[in-house]
């Protein structure tokens, strides 16, 4: 995103708005650090400046920027996956699509969220570690494009500076490594110079209770008392 | 979108703040006639208290004027709805006509565990799976007071900034803007529609009572 100098009038109404604080003001008037800014998109939308001068520039939308908006703007689509946003289906199906059955988890690493925004180059610091344990980054999921084809769980080169809102990591184990793979990689996330939200999946027992809750609390991992709950509604109904 | 997952804040406040998603699965559900159960889905949001709903790929949310019949014309190309309520009767009404209308599309409940376990119960529902928040994790100290975390954390897409929660905060205490208007801006940049107007003006009351009381 940029601000157009000659029209900016210096009211300040847009600076507030930036989720990683990317409008600075310079001189008495607005400036977008292009460096930290992640095209979010939110400043012009918000439709606040009254000189119009906040746009999005041509070469935001040529690679390797353009995957900021791509991860950083809901309302633009991922060209190869065909996907907005994050663009990952986790549970959210798992009623009809059984990708997670009894005794498999699902773990969702969030970057950037919430409001800090995060490198790939942060990313990349857990995709070789999950490499090296040899957990499968799950491919239907964005930032997976962007990794070599060598599955070493490093990006391409181009990608690692860019600057993105939030990206999720996704991947799937048994009931066996849980505490290996919590136990390897949440110690990893105290050193990122960004926050990670962490999501685990997991199945209902049939008295409806959430067996993992109990082993995450012997591993010293506290559950919130809000989660998404998928009520088990789809048909045809899966159930493995 | 596990955007509707890590919202933060303390029981008392979580209780007044659910998203309900209907999703259709890609090679399952999703073919021909989606649209139309979409629209049943929307219908019955509507008709159950809704707080807010939205869409991103049109830039609006029902807090800052999407109309519902003009969302449900552009349903033949989506996938999934999502909705902000903010009492379990609310989300129990809902859960009871999806049942109902028998769509076949998956429901996800956000909100508390608890809750949302024994409202599925009395809708004669059985939980499936639950994706669970651990908590946030890495550099914590980039991360704003807990008054302002629970707010931006409404926006899933992190697009509700904490500079925005903290100017609407500070114009609420200066009497420039209602807590119910101060909301209404807040909520703006989440296209998505999940930012609980409802639950974020009650905040901002909070705020202000505090307020009132630190100066008596
Ligand atoms: S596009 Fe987003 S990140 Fe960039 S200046 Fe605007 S609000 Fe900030
Ligand atoms: S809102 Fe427009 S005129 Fe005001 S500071 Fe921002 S860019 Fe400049």
């Amino acid at each position: 995103m940029r601000i157009r100098e000659d029209k900016c009038v210096g009211c300040g109404a847009c600076i507030p708005y930036c989720p990683v604080s990317s409008i600075v003001r310079d001189g008495g008037k607005a400036a977008v650090d292009e460096d930290e800014c992640v095209d979010c998109g939110v400043c012009l939308r918000a439709d606040i400046c009254p000189a119009e001068a906040i746009f999005m520039p041509d070469e935001c939308f040529e690679y390797p920027r353009a995957i900021r908006m791509q991860f950083s703007d809901p309302g633009v689509q991922h060209p190869n996956f065909k996907s907005w946003g994050r663009g990952t289906e986790e549970a959210k199906t798992n009623d009809v699509t059984g990708k997670f059955g009894r005794g498999e988890y699902g773990l969702l690493l969030e970057f950037g969220r919430p409001g800090t925004g995060t490198r790939l180059s942060e990313i990349e610091k857990v995709t070789t570690v999950i490499r090296n344990m040899g957990l499968d980054i799950l491919k239907d999921n964005p930032l997976y494009g962007l990794l070599e084809e060598d599955l070493s769980g490093r990006f391409k080169p181009e990608y690692l500076n860019e600057k993105i809102l939030s990206g999720i990591l996704e991947f799937r184990f048994g009931e066996d490594e849980l505490e290996e793979a919590l136990g390897k990689l949440i110690p990893l996330l105290k050193d990122l110079d960004t926050v990670v939200s962490v999501g685990l999946v997991t199945r209902f027992a049939d008295d409806a209770s959430i067996p993992v809750i109990g082993k995450l609390a012997k591993m010293g991992l506290a559950v919130r008392p809000n989660a998404k709950i998928n009520v088990g509604l789809g048909r045809p109904l899966v159930d493995r | 979108m596990s955007h509707s997952l890590h919202r933060y804040g303390p029981v008392e406040s979580l209780r007044g703040d659910y998203c309900i998603y209907a999703r259709a699965a890609k090679g399952v559900n999703r073919g021909e006639g989606v649209g139309d159960k979409l629209r049943k889905i929307l219908a019955i949001y509507t008709s159950s208290g809704v707080v807010n709903f939205g869409s991103s790929h049109g830039g609006k949310s029902f807090s800052n004027g999407l109309e519902a019949e003009e969302y449900a014309k552009t349903l033949d190309d989506s996938y999934g709805i999502i909705a902000t309520f903010d009492d379990r009767e609310s989300v129990k009404k809902v859960l009871t006509k999806a049942g109902e209308a028998n769509t076949g599309i998956s429901i996800v409940v956000s909100g508390l565990i608890d809750e949302v376990v024994k409202v599925a119960h009395e809708c004669g529902l059985k939980p499936h799976t639950a994706t669970l928040s651990l908590g946030i994790f890495g550099h914590t100290e980039k991360l704003p007071e807990d008054d302002v975390l629970e707010m931006v954390t409404m926006c899933g897409h992190s697009l509700v900034s904490t500079g925005l929660i903290k100017d609407v905060i500070a114009k609420v205490k200066a009497g420039k803007l209602s807590p119910e208007d101060a909301a209404l801006i807040a909520s703006k940049p989440c296209t998505c529609g999940i930012f609980n107007t409802s639950r974020c003006a009650k905040k901002f009351r909070e705020i202000l009572e505090r307020e009132s009381e630190r100066a008596d």
